[in-house]
């Protein structure tokens, strides 16, 4: 199956980052999960999610992220999620998410951070 | 005698195959069907044997599941690995795949050289871009298969293969349907000097898995469950009844609800480490004047006081099932006052696309009244579904603790 459209994988500053769509659910999550798990053949195991766009994010996009950010961390990755919108921040407070998944308000935080 | 005075005997054939999934075929079962089209499949191509092989996902094994003259194969449960032997091969190469010479050096099976097959061709059955299985023929006299009939082979477990995806699709919707049915409870329990009242609504074209219980311990309290099983149709609706299982024995072992999330957690990443789910669990005191409530990534209740506008209860959040491992939840106590509503929920409810989640939240306050239970569970479905068509499960439960306390009279004399 090829990878759905809507969620490149770009290498910015040497980290690979994937474009989270605006909407994350059950019709997209399948497509998420393949981006991650190219993103994290990409260097040294680490990169970035950047939900900058993100509205809506959903359990089975929740599942995608929590699938990605275990398979990094058994491999000695990390994943870090860009997450500004508060919104998104709730669901992740809600299900403590919040504390298991390094998140940060902006793009150039989870660079530094990453690098 | 001309080549085009008569039908071109590919032609001819390939319409026999054609017409093997047609309608006379269209009220057997899907073993039954395959069946029939290998018995077909064996007079077409002139050859003594057929089979057909399905992938089973989980072990990653081919497991023979119709065959026509080599009947053996199905009934001894024959299981190829996929990538190994002859359709091994073509599983995990996804091509077709022609034997000259069988014996055990290009076949796994046994049966099929002990039987004195001399010549074999096998094609993937692909649906979705994926490979659910193998089809394979055999002659028991050498032959050399010509590319007219791979063609006509693979046109054929094309066919099957469609066929059956669509079988198993519904199977799958039919039996998730039936399961989470059977899993959600028929009739609430009577709980004195209280009411209760409950929803669960499937999502358009799937089930999820959602679930609701309501059960009384020994201790007399009353125990209220919530839970969300990230994705859906059957497999969802089979963790969904091994959570709900777990969740009753560890409750009838501790009363403190943290512990009883805590163990189920434990138990799914041991046993099943890709599931993730949310779930509330509430325990009620026998006097209902208050419950203490642990939370798995699921969303707090809403509680509603007489003449008060209802709000989401202040309890700490706990991590979701499944995630990490020696987590400890926190335990809030939430008082109950006489007259109040309390309105258990799963995302469902709330959650529309294009909509921030505290406006969901925002709307469902405002729908909670302290009012009696069943008419709060209509003025919440009313009020946050309408006639909108839900891409997800909901599942609502209202428990609305009586005004005036039960008064208990004490006979005279003795």
């Amino acid at each position: 199956m090829t990878p759905e459209a809507g969620f490149p994988v770009q290498m910015i500053e040497g980290v690979p980052v994937v474009a989270a769509p605006v909407e994350i659910d059950i019709t997209n999550a399948d497509g998420l999960r393949t981006a991650l798990a190219e993103a994290a053949t990409h260097g040294p195991g680490r990169f970035v999610v950047d939900m900058t766009r993100t509205k809506f994010c959903d359990t089975a996009g929740l599942h995608a992220l929590v699938a990605a950010n275990k398979r990094t961390l058994a491999e000695g990755g990390q994943v870090v999620l860009v997450i500004p919108d508060p919104g998104v921040l709730r669901i992740f407070a809600i299900t403590g998410l919040d504390s298991v998944i390094p998140n940060v308000v902006s793009l150039g935080e989870a660079l530094t951070q990453t690098r | 005698m001309t080549a085009q005075a008569e039908p071109e005997p590919v032609e001819a054939r390939l319409q026999a195959i054609q017409s093997i999934t047609d309608a006379a075929l269209s009220g057997l079962d899907d073993r039954e069907l395959l069946a029939a089209l290998l018995d077909r499949l064996r007079d077409i191509l002139q050859v003594d044997t057929a089979a057909a092989l399905l992938l089973d996902f989980s072990s990653g094994q081919l497991i023979a599941t119709a065959a026509a003259g080599l009947e053996e194969e199905v009934r001894q449960g024959v299981r190829i690995p996929v990538g190994r032997g002859f359709a091994g091969r073509i599983a995990a190469e996804h091509h077709p795949v022609i034997l000259d010479h069988v014996d055990h050096t290009t076949v796994l099976n046994p049966i099929l050289w002990a039987k004195g097959i001399r010549s074999m061709m096998g094609v993937p059955m692909m649906a979705g871009g994926r490979v659910i299985g193998v089809m394979h023929v055999g002659s028991l006299t050498p032959r050399r298969f010509s590319a007219d009939d791979i063609q006509l082979l693979q046109l054929a477990a094309d066919r099957a293969a469609a066929v059956m995806q669509s079988m198993d699709a519904q199977a799958d919707r039919l039996a998730a349907a039936a399961l989470q049915r059977s899993l959600v409870p028929t009739a609430l329990p009577a709980v004195a000097g209280a009411e209760l009242a409950a929803r669960y609504i499937p999502g358009e074209g799937r089930v999820g898995g959602d679930w609701y219980d309501v059960f009384t311990l020994p201790s007399g309290e009353l125990c209220v469950v919530m839970g969300d099983v990230a994705g859906s149709g059957l497999k969802a609706a089979v963790i969904m009844g091994r959570m709900r299982s777990a969740l009753r024995a560890y409750a009838l072992e501790t009363n403190d609800p943290g512990e009883v999330l805590d163990r189920l957690d434990r138990k799914m990443q041991h046993f099943e480490d890709e599931v993730m789910a949310t779930v509330l669990y509430a325990v009620i005191d026998p006097s209902l004047e208050e419950m203490r409530v642990c939370l798995a990534g699921h969303f707090p209740p809403v509680i509603a006081c007489p003449g008060q506008p209802a709000e989401l209860a202040k309890v700490t959040a706990g991590l979701v099932i499944g995630v990490s491992p020696g987590v400890r939840r926190a335990v809030t106590t939430v008082p109950i006052p006489p007259g109040a509503l309390v309105c258990f929920y799963t995302d469902g409810l709330i959650e529309r696309v294009g909509e921030p989640i505290d406006d969901g939240l925002a709307r469902l306050c405002l729908a909670v009244r302290a009012e009696p239970a069943e008419a709060a569970c209509a003025a919440v479905m009313q009020a946050l579904v309408g006639a909108d068509a839900l891409r997800d499960d909901i599942a609502l439960l209202i428990l609305r603790r009586q005004a005036v306390p039960p008064i208990v009279r004490i006979a005279a004399g003795g």
